[in-house]
């Protein structure tokens, strides 16, 4: 087994350049390798144990995020290393050159933005509490009596409660993949990660209409104020809009 | 092999709480570009983590758990406001900082959103906009 390799972050356009200080996974310096319109950013790994540690994670996502607000970047999936800086010419951007750098203009002045929504607790509690007659006689059955003595009307309680929660998030995603649609952006509705999530959607904006982008979410965060936490991530690298057709699962 | 700008359909794999680095194993992990080359990782002696990736899947836990909160939820409302004298005192230090509390997370609320929207390090700029 080799003493190093080369991690590769993503391809950009080959007038690329990093910045000296710019630092990637394990804290190596990154910098460019140019074959014909593109480059990968690329650092040294030196053999120290497996890659995933948190840090290894989010020094990816930094180099990669920081170079989407400034250049169109085609990220690759977490853990690509190759051989040395020959075989990325050579496996990767001899290889694959021409879709590469379509892909590239295709993603000119745009990057992607997350919005991430997460219901407060005890708000939609107390709306799905309003709203549905057969929660509240599953809560009054439970009140009171020790946990084992019902757990049956627990079980059925909490059921009801995740139904309601899911159909609300359908609701809610919905409503906000509506104004972005009106953005005429590029959607992706993400999987929720956590049982009260309201809303997880990727989106691939152009960066000059952060700002309109910013203040349509912002209307929507101030209108669910106190019932959900919205979020909005970004500019990052377009992960959820690149799709390479051979070698994915 | 060929390269799409097309949404990935979003991977199934969901992982426990907010934090940054939530955010960023959601993203990282299942998605992005996988090259051909990439099966050489494990040629070049690169071992890659496995991270543990909880799947949302509803489950007797997570009902029972709902149950518990929506039962909470109730004994909040309906208990008076006021509690045996005998521990009033403890109670007023605890008000007092549960008023702060919440206090600080409304503010934190704020500064989620506004300050969100990542202003990372450029590390990375082009030569025909950024050279001068």
């Amino acid at each position: 087994m080799p003493e190093t390799a080369v991690y590769v972050y993503g391809i950009v356009p080959a007038d690329v350049e990093t910045d000296p200080d710019a630092r990637g996974v394990r804290d190596a310096g990154v910098h460019v390798v140019r074959q014909g319109e593109i480059a990968a950013l690329v650092s040294p790994l030196t053999g120290e144990g497996p890659l995933g540690r948190p840090e290894d994670l989010t020094a990816h996502a930094a180099l990669l995020d920081g170079a989407a607000a400034e250049v169109p970047v085609l990220p690759l999936r977490f853990g690509a290393a190759l051989a040395d800086e020959q075989a990325v010419v050579d496996e990767l951007l001899s290889a694959h050159h021409d879709e590469f750098a379509a892909a590239i203009a295709e993603l000119e002045g745009k990057a992607q933005y997350v919005i991430k929504g997460r219901y407060d607790e005890a708000a939609i509690l107390s709306e799905i509490l309003a709203e549905n007659e057969q929660v509240v006689q599953l809560r009054q059955a439970i009140q009171g009596k020790p946990d084992d003595a019902t757990r049956n009307e627990r079980i059925a309680l909490g059921e009801q409660i995740n139904n309601a929660i899911e159909a609300k998030r359908q609701a809610d995603t919905q409503a906000v993949a509506d104004v972005l649609t009106r953005h005429g952006v590029l959607l992706n509705v993400r999987e929720p990660t956590h049982e009260e999530d309201a809303v997880h959607i990727a989106c691939l904006s152009e960066t000059a209409k952060q700002a309109d982008l910013e203040s349509s979410v912002g209307e929507l965060a101030r209108a669910w104020e106190g019932r959900v936490k919205l979020r909005l991530l970004g500019p990052l690298a377009p992960y959820d809009f690149v799709v390479g057709q051979s070698g994915e699962q | 092999m060929t390269t799409a700008i097309q949404p990935a359909g979003g991977g199934a794999l969901g992982r426990p709480s907010a934090s940054g680095l939530a955010d960023v194993i959601d993203t990282i992990l299942d998605k992005g570009l996988v090259i051909d080359a990439y099966v050489r990782v494990s040629l070049v002696g690169i071992e890659l983590l496995t991270i543990d990736a909880r799947v949302v899947v509803a489950s007797v836990d997570t009902y029972l758990r709902f149950a518990e909160a929506a039962n909470r939820l109730e004994i909040s409302q309906t208990e008076p406001k006021g509690l045996p004298g005998l521990i009033e005192d403890v109670q007023r230090g605890g008000a007092r900082h549960k008023a702060k509390g919440a206090l600080e997370a409304a503010g934190d609320k704020l500064r989620d959103f506004l300050g969100e929207t990542l202003t990372e390090g450029e590390q990375a700029r082009r030569r025909r906009q950024g050279g001068d």
